[in-house]
């Protein structure tokens, strides 16, 4: 067993290879993730940020490089249940109930109906939606559909969770309730989870670490270490918070010296 | 209930006015009944006839309903075909569309000599055509307008293309099939109408309008033709229970 929960290594990722409209998403991109690690990536739109977290789903392929999710090849990960995903759209099935929503990647997991119930509701009551099982999607609020989401996400208990802008759509004050749900759900799992992100704020709150990308090429330019400690209301206030904030919004205007080599193997700055 | 009864009040008023009106006109401006018959003329007709009116009603619903299954079943598996094998899908909508456009008033007696004079299934098979198209089209949207998003989310999951089908394409198809089967539906009673309207065996409303017609029984004629709304209608609301009771989550975006 490896022990990074994602290991990727001069990952390109050419769109149209050869053609006219050839576009590189990633170019060169390095980076670890280790286990029970909290990791945002960052960047404006274009920045490869998405495209990386879909190699490691294997929602698409690399063009070049290694990626090792769990310790095995990002297609072998994914045909093992060995993450979970989350997106900007809670995708729910509307013709399924809540309950049956969450159970649908155990469903097919092949788990029996008894057990995937059980643990259905073991997760509904983890994100506090335990009244809601035999509800319908639709008749829920934004921020529950997504805490559904993430409760489906969580379903074969997978060892690393992939979020793709999970609450961009919802408002602040839900946001944040969310983002502490979050972490109290992935330390209580010790989840890795790979998280993707617009908001300086969020992904300083959430992270360890906060990768910074830049596009055209799409690729990393600086690695911020955010050693804020347990997180909680006051974390938000705190100076060091705002020094993070600081950092973070530095890199991504290009202006800071990369910082933070903790454990990220950082590649170009060019 | 009591705004359900506010809404069906408003049609039913304005029905018996529109017939009230239609009686009078009659009456003061003294019509013949080769013009225009009076409802009176044509209640009477259908209820001193009904039990001829109600075989020729079954009759006519059973070709349709013949025809609607028919015609239902190939559409729902060519969709099937069409969304699965990427080669089919240009080969198969030019075709559905083609059959769209077949003339079936002038197929009906081409058919009718290719089978047994007192077969009903020239008629099915008219009935069948015309069906075709609107659940084939519907179908074939429903199975492939699935939001991207879910279909990376069974992709990370694993799930086969027979079980992104299960879990995904066929209950995303449903609310769309039953928009194709309410335009269908009535619509497979009209072909069957107008299929028996064109020659093969005297039964069925088709026949039995134009038999009435050419002797100069206006009353009847006018009676069958209330029939035939009546079995539309039916077929109408068969559909929009089945689709009730199919479809409840559709419910907030339904259609009419």
């Amino acid at each position: 067993m490896s022990e990074f929960a994602v290991h990727a290594e001069g990952v390109w990722k050419i769109f149209n290879e050869g053609a006219a409209n050839e576009v590189t998403a990633l170019s060169d991109v390095s980076l670890d993730v280790r286990k029970g690690e909290f990791v945002s990536l960052i960047g404006p739109s274009g920045c490869g940020k998405s495209t990386l977290l879909r190699v490691i789903a294997d929602l698409t392929s690399a063009s070049r490089g290694t990626v090792e999710v769990a310790g095995m090849t990002p297609q072998k990960a994914r045909e093992d249940h060995q993450y979970g995903i989350a997106f900007q759209q809670a995708a729910l099935l509307d013709w399924r109930t809540v309950r049956r929503n969450v159970e649908l990647p155990l469903e097919l997991a092949g788990w029996d109906k008894a057990k995937r119930r059980a643990r259905a509701l073991e997760l509904l009551d983890m994100v506090q939606l335990h009244d809601f099982a035999e509800s319908r999607p639709w008749e829920l609020s934004g921020g529950m559909q997504q805490r559904v989401a993430i409760a489906r996400s969580l379903a074969t208990d997978p060892e690393i969770l992939l979020m793709d802008e999970p609450f961009g759509a919802l408002d602040e004050m839900t946001r944040e309730r969310m983002q502490n749900e979050l972490l109290r759900i992935a330390g209580a799992t010790n989840t890795s989870v790979i998280f993707v992100t617009h908001s300086i704020p969020e992904a300083v709150y959430l992270s360890n670490r906060v990768v910074v990308m830049s596009p055209r090429p799409g690729r990393i330019t600086h690695v911020v270490d955010v050693p804020l400690g347990d997180r909680n209301e006051d974390t938000r206030e705190s100076d060091a918070f705002f020094e993070a904030v600081t950092a973070v919004r530095e890199a991504l205007r290009g202006r800071a010296k990369p910082v933070g080599e903790g454990g990220a193997r950082l590649a170009e700055t060019s | 209930m009591k705004a359900r009864l506010n809404l069906i009040w408003p049609p039913i008023l304005l029905g018996a006015l529109f017939l009230l009106a239609w009686q009078a006109l009659v009456v003061i401006q003294d019509l013949k009944p080769y013009l225009l018959p009076a409802p009176s003329l044509i209640f009477t007709t259908f209820t001193s006839n009904l039990n001829l009116m109600v075989e020729t009603g079954i009759y006519t619903a059973t070709t349709a309903a013949l025809g609607l299954v028919f015609g239902t079943l190939v559409g729902i598996l060519l969709a099937m075909v069409a969304q699965r094998f990427f080669v089919f899908r240009n080969l198969m909508i030019p075709i559905a569309a083609g059959i769209a456009a077949v003339p079936i008033v002038a197929l009906t007696p081409i058919l009718n000599n290719m089978f047994d004079i007192t077969s009903r299934t020239p008629r099915v098979l008219i009935t069948a055509i015309v069906v075709f198209f609107p659940i084939f089209v519907n179908v074939y949207r429903g199975l492939t307008a699935v939001p991207p998003v879910q279909l990376e989310l069974l992709r990370s999951l694993s799930a086969t293309p027979r079980t992104v089908l299960r879990v995904l394409r066929i209950p995303n198809a449903l609310p769309f099939f039953f928009t194709g089967l309410k335009v269908a539906a009535p619509l497979a009673v009209i072909a069957a109408l107008v299929a028996e309207y064109f020659g093969g065996p005297q039964e069925g409303l088709g026949s039995k309008i134009a038999a009435s017609a050419a002797n100069t029984a206006y009353g009847r004629a006018w009676a069958y033709v209330v029939v035939a709304i009546i079995v539309g209608l039916a077929f109408y609301l068969i559909t929009l229970a089945l689709e009730r009771v199919a479809t409840p989550w559709a419910g907030r975006t339904r259609s009419a």
